[in-house]
């Protein structure tokens, strides 16, 4: 088959999924989830089959196919619904399609009891089409499109359970907090066809390549903006809030949305427009003080501040999800600091390993709180691993590989972050403590969570999950052991590397087994050994803190109010509470004010309550009697004749 | 004849004909005017497809006739489409049978009732058919006369009666103003005729001196502008429609209103481009009044038909930006959103009247976990909020998506230059992107999310495909033109690009006050 033909079936099966289940069959739930995870199996077969015929582990460079078809053509601006495949797009969509079809069966299990099972896979499916909409799309237009439906799948899902308060309200400020990134990525899409008269990747590409400043002086300003996109679905610091409140939803959406594909959609549009981002800074003249600082210089920056903030925050909560929904945060924001470095590639590899372990995570955490009954705090469990053998083993992993631990796959995409952020020694240093803190909460979480004994009836009577949700957690742990040895980095130096500039020198190419495990000491010593360093001392201090299994967590006493901020994720719902009463909330009451009681008050009802004044006196006048009309005509005559003779 | 002299003269012979229909028949009379809004509505799809292939006229309308009505007036009806009206008749004939189907609701005095919605949807299908000015406006009058008999007839709530009336007042003074302004244009043409045809092909070649465009514009742009809701005169929209029947307020709202920008695209911007060039900016900073401010309004309402009411005036606030933007996409997003706003206004007004239906109250802070009990009506009502804060695969997204692209690359200065459009386009965005999401998320989570409250355990869903049936259309509408945009702006295009050249072309003519022609 013509790669374009899979590509297409690929991107509309799911949706295909999606509407036969709204239509035809709510009310068979075992059929619904079968279209469902048909949808995605098909995409993920096939995503195989485009490996093989297009090579995504064997690229070349530059090259891409095009499927396209005219969607809009007015003026000027014309956009296509065309669909990119190149070895960047096919990685995301192999990686998308295994993670969803692990989590669509995961789902089997975990929704069995849901009244709503249909409508749960019909969601899903839809989120399967929006988010490989923006993998395959061509143009920036087409990404946004995606992006927004990205959004709604999202907003379906959190507030899932739309009965629960909690789960509505979250899903409403995940999608108002998008919301304002998509206002900044628009405004960037604009400004950007406005300079170069194309949304198109490849046009802008080539234009930007043989003029970098073809965007005069909004350059810096148009990249920005864009990025806000990535800010908002990404949750990058200062829009960062929504993710954690958006564990409301069912776990397996935690895992798949919130934590493998969506939020990392934000960092794969980074790579994808990079060539929009490496530009040199320009600002207009009324931003002049901002001189110097490019667009890449900001990306850096808000990635490693929010890796280091979301870091602090997970240290001191207690939910297991809210746990792993920060250190997500964390995460992303090593991605996009390491894009803002320059290394498109070392942030993409670390999307794809993450995608792998996190989503593990996630799974085990709902496999957990599956056997708990719905108990989500660490505090109320303990012993678990004596209990739930598969869970745990897999929950060991996925921690092993987020902690960076070598062989497994998180230590070489973290790696490349740590190294690709050694040129900029303030960045370097805030990395190096949040992997020390990953691994302090982890371990934390581990200790707490899975050793010591049972703080609660529920544990003790806890048992493992069914096959249905195992076997995904299984395939997920070996995929999180592996990752680092597939080519993947390789695949991503090859395509990204030569659009940043630099060659293709890094490790992880065919070089045999133990040549790629000890790599990243070679090529880059200093980040490996203190990445290495940074997690030992982590584990070290959370060993001392935790292994003990205490009945309270001890760390409050040590850092008095430190603790307190953390818990309390900085104050930065109450903020932006206060934020948006000021500004957002103040104008509406105003303008609502002046609606009411100037233009429809004073202006409408004055003028009405005028005309009836006026109406009343002129009534006076009208008497039906004969006399004062006679009277006024009378004194009109001589009005008219003084008048015409004086 | 011409299949457009069947839209609209087939509900007016309808309104006719049900008059001597027994009252007590009333079964017989809804089957009549669902009939008859049913072949429109297919008369109306098949147009669309016969489109292209219909040969283009004079000035690019097809479907062409001519039938001279007063000569020495130059009165005529003539009728004919471009991509632009016809997109709009399209809509108004899917309205109008959308809107019979949820007429279900009226119990009392029913021949009447229906009477006057053949009549209101006659006079609205005729005035985007016809291309003469005369036929325009009195088409207008016609659908606007049962407008207001339907909403002081058929009205709810208390305030029916000041909403009745002051909807009537600003209606009529608006379309007085308009009227001074058509007659000072037909004066001013000096052709004697009021063929919108031939008066562009007139104008254009012998422009109106730049100081009267300047003068006459404005009682049109204000005057149709009050017909529209363009801020600050939009007061009476919300509460029109709070109080409105259903099926008035889905016509008005989502077709008739639309009269008024479509007059303003037809008429006043093409046969006075100086006098546009010199208002437009004072229209944007109008319409930045529907998108921000009527938002921001929305936002704190408490009744769900206010705040629908609101949202859509603050909609129409990107039609008026787009047409003030004076640039092909522009004008197209512009028509765009005049498109899918008319199913969403419809669509929304239709879900509100089931809900009210069931209910007897729109209050939302009553409401609360519907989406429970009603899960047909909620996952639509969802959809059509979410289509209102432009979310992509509605039309709206399109329409409101070209107009800030078009806005992006305007001309048109203002303040003499100081702010640059783009400023608009900005704070449109905001209001897009972020108002508009706020208050339709606000209002989806007080009504259908959440614990359901004891009150609504009785509440039903459209039960049967025939209830769901104008739900599901207007819906389909919308994803349609939101999914495959080409149906509408391929065929709005050419005639967008007449009017923005018109304007581009023109060259302020010679003052005649000064006397002498100026090189």
């Amino acid at each position: 088959m013509r790669p374009e033909t899979l590509a297409w079936i690929i991107l509309l099966l799911p949706l295909a999924s999606a509407a036969a289940i709204t239509l035809l069959t709510r009310r068979q739930r075992r059929l619904s989830a079968a279209l469902s995870i048909g949808a995605v199996a098909v995409g993920f077969v096939a995503s195989l089959l485009l490996t093989r015929s297009f090579g995504a582990l064997a690229p070349r460079d530059g090259e891409f196919l095009l499927a396209s078809v005219r969607w809009l053509e007015v003026g000027p601006l014309t956009v296509d619904l065309g669909l990119r495949l190149d070895a960047l797009s096919n990685l995301m969509l192999m990686m998308v399609t295994g993670v969803g079809l692990m989590i669509h069966l995961y789902s089997r299990g975990y929704m069995a009891d849901d009244a709503s099972y249909s409508r749960f896979f019909a969601c899903l499916s839809l989120f399967m089409f929006s988010m490989l909409g923006i993998v395959l799309a061509s143009n920036f237009v087409m990404m946004f499109v995606f992006w927004e439906l990205v959004g709604v799948s999202s907003y379906l899902l959190i507030g899932f359970w739309h009965e629960r308060a909690s789960a509505a309200d979250a899903a409403k400020k995940a999608f108002l907090t998008n919301r304002l990134g998509d206002f900044g990525f628009l405004l960037g899409i604009i400004l950007v066809w406005g300079a170069l008269g194309t949304v198109d990747f490849a046009e802008i590409q080539r234009t930007l390549e043989s003029d970098p400043t073809a965007l005069g002086a909004l350059a810096t300003l148009g990249g920005v903006l864009v990025f806000m996109g990535t800010m908002g679905k990404s949750a990058q610091f200062p829009l960062h809030v929504w993710l954690p409140d958006a564990m409301e939803g069912p776990t397996p959406v935690s895992a798949l949305i919130h934590a493998a594909t969506m939020v990392a959609a934000g960092v794969y549009m980074l790579a994808r427009a990079f060539f929009l981002f490496d530009l040199p800074a320009a600002w207009p003249d009324c931003l002049s003080f901002l001189a110097g600082i490019s667009a890449l210089d900001i990306i850096a920056w808000i990635g490693g501040i929010t890796a280091l903030l979301a870091a602090l925050m997970a240290v001191q909560q207690s939910d297991i999800k809210r746990i792993l929904a920060y250190s997500t945060l964390s995460q992303l924001g090593f991605m996009v600091m390491a894009i803002g470095c320059a290394k498109p590639d070392a942030g993409m590899f670390h999307l794809i390993t993450h995608a792998f372990f996190k989503a593990l995570l996630f799974l085990g955490a709902g496999s957990v709180i599956h056997a708990l009954h719905h108990e989500q705090n660490i505090w109320k469990m303990g012993g678990l691993a004596a209990r739930l053998p598969v869970t745990t083993w897999t929950f060991v992993v996925g921690t092993l590989a987020l902690c960076g631990v070598p062989p497994f796959s998180g230590f070489y995409s973290k790696d490349g972050i740590l190294a690709a952020a050694e040129s900029r020694p303030l960045l370097f240093g805030l990395a190096i403590l949040v992997a020390g803190l990953t691994t302090f909460y982890m371990a934390r979480l581990y200790f707490v969570a899975f050793a010591g004994t049972p703080r609660d009836s529920h544990v003790a009577e806890a048992h493992e999950s069914p096959g249905v949700m195992l076997w995904p957690l299984r395939w997920l742990a070996i995929a999180s052991i592996l990752g680092g040895f597939w080519g993947i980095e390789h695949t991503l130096q090859t395509v990204l590397a030569p659009a940043a500039g630099h060659g293709a020198a890094g490790h992880g190419a065919a070089g045999g087994f133990f040549a790629t495990l000890l790599a990243p000491f070679g090529h880059a010593p200093l980040a490996a050994c203190l990445g290495l360093f940074a997690t030992g001392f982590g584990f070290a201090l959370a060993y001392s803190l935790y292994a003990s299994a205490p009945a309270q967590d001890p760390l409050p006493a040590r850092l008095g109010s430190l603790a307190r901020w953390m818990r309390d994720k900085f104050y930065f719902d109450e903020l932006y509470d206060v934020l948006v009463r000021v500004t957002h909330d103040a104008a509406a009451a105003v303008a609502d004010w002046v609606d009411r009681w100037l233009v429809a008050g004073l202006l409408v009802r004055g003028t009405l309550g005028g005309v009836d004044v006026c109406g009343r006196i002129l009534r006076l006048v009208q008497t039906g009697n004969l006399q004062t009309y006679a009277f006024l005509a009378a004194a009109g005559l001589v009005l008219v004749l003084w008048v015409m003779l004086l | 004849m011409s299949p457009l002299i069947w839209l609209f003269a087939l509900p007016l012979l309808g309104a006719l004909g049900l008059l001597f229909v027994p009252a007590s028949r009333t079964v017989l009379i809804r089957r009549i005017a669902l009939v008859i809004t049913g072949v429109v509505a297919f008369l109306a799809l098949d147009l669309l497809s016969d489109f292209d292939a219909a040969a283009p006229g004079a000035g690019g309308y097809r479907f062409v006739q001519q039938i001279p009505w007063v000569p020495s007036l130059g009165i005529s009806l003539h009728v004919g489409v471009d991509g632009i009206n016809l997109g709009l008749l399209v809509m108004g004939a899917l309205v109008a049978f959308a809107a019979t189907c949820v007429s279900r609701e009226i119990q009392q005095r029913t021949k009447e009732y229906y009477v006057l919605l053949l009549l209101m949807v006659g006079g609205i299908l005729g005035t985007f058919a016809s291309l003469d000015i005369f036929f325009l406006y009195v088409f207008h009058e016609l659908a606007l006369v049962p407008t207001f008999l339907m909403i002081g007839i058929w009205g709810r709530g208390e305030k029916r009666g000041y909403a009745a009336f002051q909807i009537t007042l600003y209606l009529t003074l608006g379309a007085l103003v308009a009227l001074v302004g058509l007659v000072a244009l037909y004066l001013q043409s000096g052709l004697a005729t009021f063929d919108l045809v031939k008066l562009t092909e007139h104008l254009a070649a012998n422009p109106i001196p730049a100081a009267r465009q300047a003068f006459i514009f404005p009682w049109l742009m204000f005057g149709l502008g009050v017909l529209v809701s363009l801020w600050p005169f939009h007061t009476w929209a919300p509460l029109g429609y709070g109080v409105a029947p259903t099926a008035t307020a889905m016509l008005h709202a989502g077709v008739l209103k639309k009269f008024g920008l479509y007059a303003l695209l037809k008429v006043a911007i093409p046969l006075l481009p100086e006098g546009a060039k010199l208002w437009m900016p004072w229209l944007a900073w109008l319409c930045l009044g529907n998108i921000l401010y009527c938002g921001w309004v929305a936002m704190r309402q408490r009744d769900l038909n206010l705040l629908i009411g609101n949202s859509s005036v603050a909609h129409v606030g990107f039609v008026f930006l787009g047409l003030a933007s004076l640039t092909v996409i522009g004008v197209t997003g512009a028509v765009v959103v005049m498109v899918a706003h008319g199913f969403l206004a419809a669509l929304s007004f239709a879900l509100s009247g089931w809900l009210y239906g069931q209910t007897r109250s729109l209050d939302m802070t009553r409401m609360g976990g519907l989406l429970q009990r009603l899960p047909f009506a909620g996952s639509v009502m969802v959809m059509a909020m979410m289509a209102g804060c432009g979310l992509p695969g509605f039309g709206n997204f399109v329409g409101e998506v070209l107009v800030l692209f078009g806005g992006w690359k305007s001309p048109v200065l203002i303040c003499g230059g100081l702010l640059d459009f783009r400023w608009f386009v900005a704070a449109a965005a905001w209001g897009a992107l972020i108002v508009a999401a706020v208050y339709m998320l606000r209002g989806i989570r007080t009504i259908w999310h959440g614990d359901l409250a004891e009150d609504w355990k009785g509440v039903v869903d459209p039960a049967g495909g025939w209830r769901k049936m104008p739900f599901v259309l207007l819906l389909g509408a919308l994803l349609v033109t939101g999914v495959w945009p080409r149906l509408l702006t391929d065929r709005i295009e050419p005639g967008a690009r007449r009017v923005v050249e018109a304007v581009e072309a023109s060259r302020p003519a010679p003052n005649l006050a000064s006397g002498s022609p100026t090189p």
